[in-house]
């Protein structure tokens, strides 16, 4: 039968997975020790709108002063780049008191150094771990769960939302999923025996099928519930902002915490946001987008105050935007960008990076702001300081990690 | 096996009785001929639509609205859809169209004997994405771009196509060229129209080369693909391509408020522009710039292989063979100046044999997984905003996916765990939880009096599915569990209600199956 065939093909990738020698190499960390949560910005947030050194002409004569920091209302930083007086946007104020309480650290001009100004392009080559177009099926994600040992963790990885994101595509432990109370299979309680006698061959549908069913069961046997058997609503320990614009990113932080606290063995999490693509008005969608993100970081931080010696929080979008504005009250897709980590072993209140300048000839191609930082760098440090595995070289292929870390994690 | 039901699973929404009868009467080369060429007639289809009660209910200064309404809006024209652009119309009269068209893409989808256009009508709305979220004038415009736009041309000439898609006020909306103005334009419609509209992503080097003189081909006007520099001076010469708004111009006044494509000279970026190495000369007259563009990427060789494979990727395989796409290519490029281009390719890959010898290799997209589902189980469905809902939780909610790409059309886009339980959870809760009131069916008056046995039971809806045997596991299970400890040869044990709700379920188990996911 032909859907049988095309199983065949599917089914040997898994087989090479599971044969995968490195496997037995990898360090062995401390059970469910770590958490590390990705956050992506979609559309290419402007980081140029969220930290930069707002006395330099160079920015000021490029962009109205509502699509920059500004001296007068943003937010100082210290511990700057270059001794520069690098400012935070004022929208970002949550992001401000991490960073002050040495929490938060921003690493500049970080991105891809592939010269795609393409979302969809930056976004495939960032999340599979690649510089260039290869024929590489798998995500980062899924190619640092192969070479750890896990030890055992019933959730080790979670794509928060209705699909997987590329980085954990091909991951065999992923788990997609909107809401942790309504991941539930319904109808008749003898369905589950049939699919699971069903689905019974080694393809992505099958295998998709089977953890489907087990992650099902499994978080519905442990939701609190109440006497009567309905599960309790969850009751966060911070407060998370309530606006309409961040109701998905909301959505997905709060069953994120929810199922950490549940001690299901989370170990890597993604997380989306967009709406950064900001050809136009950014005026007025940029400072809401930042003000959501940060308030509603802020509380999922917040909310697992007793997890955060395990936690490492990592927020980056697929490239910056353009310094000089466009003509209807936006940036173009650019290039540098800042990521933001997050967490108690972050050396935060601190600015990690090289700073070229933003003068025409300090720029890429003398129109946005050049990388200076590899994006796997930023993810190395983490992998190797944080989550204990070596295997650089095989989650980032052709990446070799630069001899002195950027130090921005202990 | 029955080849007409495999078939039917991949030129249409699935196979109804009445289809089946259809294609094995006249064999598939003269009804894939039948539906390429669609007529007006469509009366079962039309009815429908006339009487379709889609709910509306809101609160607005006082006053409660709370009806349900027929589709009056999907033939209405410009003005009267632009008239709800008013700051004190009620949100819900705004994106009112949108919901009429996403009703009727639905019902279409199940009514419709024009499967195939119904089909290249998701394909195109796919390519061509826009969101009805992104901007309200997207979702009161929705009737015309559908209408006048992806309908007009989904067996048209593609440079049609794309040139009815620049100038809709959908796309000027979704990607921002409506307030693009010299000087620096916005680049976000020029972008995509190389990167996801014509040329693809593949065809892309900016990494590779720094200035258009690098590109192979490029000195003599043929570069092989496009970098920056070509997204850079196409966004110029869409500069003054918007939309009649009412927008401050600029010059001291303000465009004028019909809703209508406009092309607003003092905005357009006059100078010569340089594009696929091609010259554009300064000072040309209106529009003439931007139409040049769209001549460049509707013809380059680059752009018949991305919509080839696109094309060939719905209908064939995630993969599509190669021999095919060269087949599919080749009578894109012939007929590129054809009015009739788009139907030709897909008459090329339909009675291929590639295509022949390729069932079963596609996972059914939602829309698909939900509509085969009720046309084999002929159930009346009524798509209003919780259906709508029902396919977004897996995946597909109408008019609503955000980012210009559209769709991605592999298989590992869509198996992942929380789409493959909501596809579950889904076909269930249409036939189960009948209080949602969301079809119409009558599972035992479909099945003739005389079948009574869970098996003869089991068999009528297996073969409404699939049209041919499936594996016996899957048969074996299905019977036992309707037969509920009772012998299979005798009729389901139980009281009525009882029975009733097996029988349901064991249909909604069918669909539940592994085989049901693909087409």
């Amino acid at each position: 039968m032909q859907r049988r065939d095309f199983v065949k093909n599917m089914g040997l990738a898994s087989a090479l997975l599971a044969a995968n020698p490195l496997k037995s190499l990898a360090l062995v960390p401390e059970p469910g020790a770590e958490i590390f949560v990705v956050l992506f910005l979609r559309g290419g947030m402007d980081g140029l709108h969220l930290v930069a050194p707002a006395s330099d002409r160079a920015y000021t004569d490029a962009r109205s002063a509502d699509l920059r920091v500004s001296e007068k209302n943003a937010l100082l930083l210290k511990n700057p780049l270059n001794g520069l007086d690098f400012y935070l946007h004022e929208s970002a104020k949550p992001f401000k008191e991490l960073y002050d309480s040495n929490r938060l650290a921003l690493i500049h001009a970080c991105g891809l150094t592939n010269g795609t100004r393409s979302h969809f392009d930056a976004m495939d080559l960032i999340e599979r771990g690649i510089q260039q177009k290869q024929n590489i099926a798998q995500g980062w994600l899924a190619r640092y769960l192969v070479t750890s040992q896990l030890a055992g963790q019933a959730l080790p990885a979670l794509g928060m939302g209705d699909g997987l994101p590329l980085s954990l595509l091909g991951s065999p432990s992923a788990i997609s999923l909107v809401s942790a109370q309504d991941f539930a299979l319904k109808g008749d309680p003898r369905m589950a025996g049939i699919l699971k006698s069903w689905y019974n061959q080694d393809d992505l549908l099958d295998r998709t099928a089977q953890q489907t069913l087990k992650t099902a069961q499994l978080i519905q046997s442990k939701l609190p519930r109440h006497a009567n058997g309905t599960v309790k609503d969850y009751q966060p320990s911070a407060s998370y902002p309530s606006e309409w614009y961040v109701r998905g990113l909301r959505e997905q932080l709060t069953n994120l915490a929810r199922l950490i606290k549940m001690n299901l063995g989370v170990h890597v999490a993604t997380v989306d946001f967009g709406g950064w693509d900001t050809h136009e008005a950014q005026a007025y969608h940029f400072p809401q987008q930042m003000m959501g993100l940060a308030k509603t970081v802020a509380a999922f931080y917040n909310d697992l105050t007793s997890y955060h010696p395990r936690l490492t929080i990592l927020i980056m979008s697929e490239f910056g935007r353009r310094l000089k504005a466009n003509r209807s009250g936006g940036t173009d897709h650019g290039f540098g960008n800042v990521v933001l980590a997050i967490g108690q072993k972050v050396k935060g209140g601190a600015m990690y990076g090289q700073w070229r300048g933003l003068a025409t000839e300090q720029l890429d191609n003398g129109v946005d702001l050049a990388v200076t930082t590899d994006y796997r760098t930023v993810l190395s440090e983490i992998i190797t300081k944080r989550l204990n595995n070596q295997q650089i070289g095989t989650i980032f292929p052709g990446f070799k990690m630069p001899a002195a870390p950027l130090g921005f994690m202990a | 096996m029955s080849p007409e039901t495999d078939l039917l699973q991949r030129i249409s929404y699935g196979p109804t009785p009445a289809s089946r009868q259809r294609l094995g009467q006249i064999g598939l080369a003269a009804f894939v001929e039948e539906q390429l060429n669609p007529t007006n007639q469509d009366e079962i289809c039309d009815q429908r639509l006339a009487t379709f009660l889609l709910s509306i209910e809101y609160e607005h200064k006082g006053r409660k609205v709370k009806e349900s309404r027929k589709l009056t809006l999907l033939d209405a024209p410009l003005a009267q859809l632009w008239a709800l652009n008013q700051e004190d119309k009620p949100y819900q009269e705004k994106v009112r169209p949108a919901e009429e068209v996403a009703a009727a893409t639905c019902l279409r989808a199940f009514h419709s004997q024009w499967q195939l256009r119904e089909l290249m009508a998701e394909f195109w709305h796919n390519h061509f994405n826009i969101s009805v979220n992104a901007d309200q004038r997207i979702a009161l415009t929705l009737p015309i771009y559908d209408r006048e736009v992806i309908r007009k041309h989904l067996f048209g000439n593609f440079r049609q196509l794309l040139e009815g898609v620049a100038k809709s006020q959908a796309m000027l909306y979704y990607l921002d060229n409506v307030h693009s103005k010299a000087s620096p334009a916005n680049e976000n419609y020029a972008r995509e129209l190389f990167e996801l509209h014509t040329m693809g992503a593949k065809n892309y080097y900016n990494h590779l080369y720094n200035r258009w003189r690098e590109v192979p081909g490029a000195l003599t006007g043929a570069p092989i693909g496009y970098i920056d520099e070509d997204v850079y001076e196409a966004s110029r010469a869409f500069t003054g391509w918007t939309v009649a708004d009412g927008t401050y111009n600029e010059k001291g006044s303000n465009l004028p408020n019909t809703g209508q494509f406009l092309y607003f000279d003092a905005w357009h970026d006059n100078y010569q522009k340089r594009v696929l190495g091609v010259e554009l000369a300064p000072n040309q007259p209106a529009m003439s710039d931007g139409l040049k563009v769209l001549d460049l990427v509707a013809y380059h060789p680059a752009t018949a292989q991305h919509i080839c494979h696109k094309i060939c990727q719905r209908l064939v395989a995630d993969n599509p063979p190669a021999s095919l796409l060269a087949k599919a290519m080749a009578t894109w490029t012939a007929q590129q100046q054809s009015p009739d281009q788009i139907k030709q390719v897909v008459r090329t890959i339909l009675l291929s044999p590639e295509f022949a010898q390729s069932a079963g290799q596609k996972i059914k997209r939602p829309l698909d997984l939900v509509v085969s589902y009720l046309r084999a189980l002929q159930a009346d469905p009524t798509p209003n905003q919780l259906f709508f809902y029902f396919l977004g939780r897996m995946g597909q909610q109408p008019f609503q996916w955000p980012t210009p790409t559209g769709h991605p059309d592999t298989a590992s886009h869509w198996l992942n765990t929380n789409m493959l339980l909501a596809r579950w959870n889904v076909v269930q809760v249409l036939l189960l939880e009948d209080w949602h009131q969301l079809i119409k069916v009558d599972l035992r008056a479909q099945m003739p009096a005389s079948l009574t046995t869970c098996r003869g039971m089991t068999d009528f809806w297996i073969d409404r599915f699939f049209g041919r045997p499936v594996a016996e596991a899957i048969r074996q299970r299905a019977m036992n569990y309707l037969a509920a400890g009772g012998s299979e040869e005798e009729p389901p044990v139980g009281g009525p209600e009882e029975i009733k709700y097996r029988l349901a379920q064991l249909v909604a188990l069918l669909a539940m199956s592994p085989e049901y996911q693909y087409r």
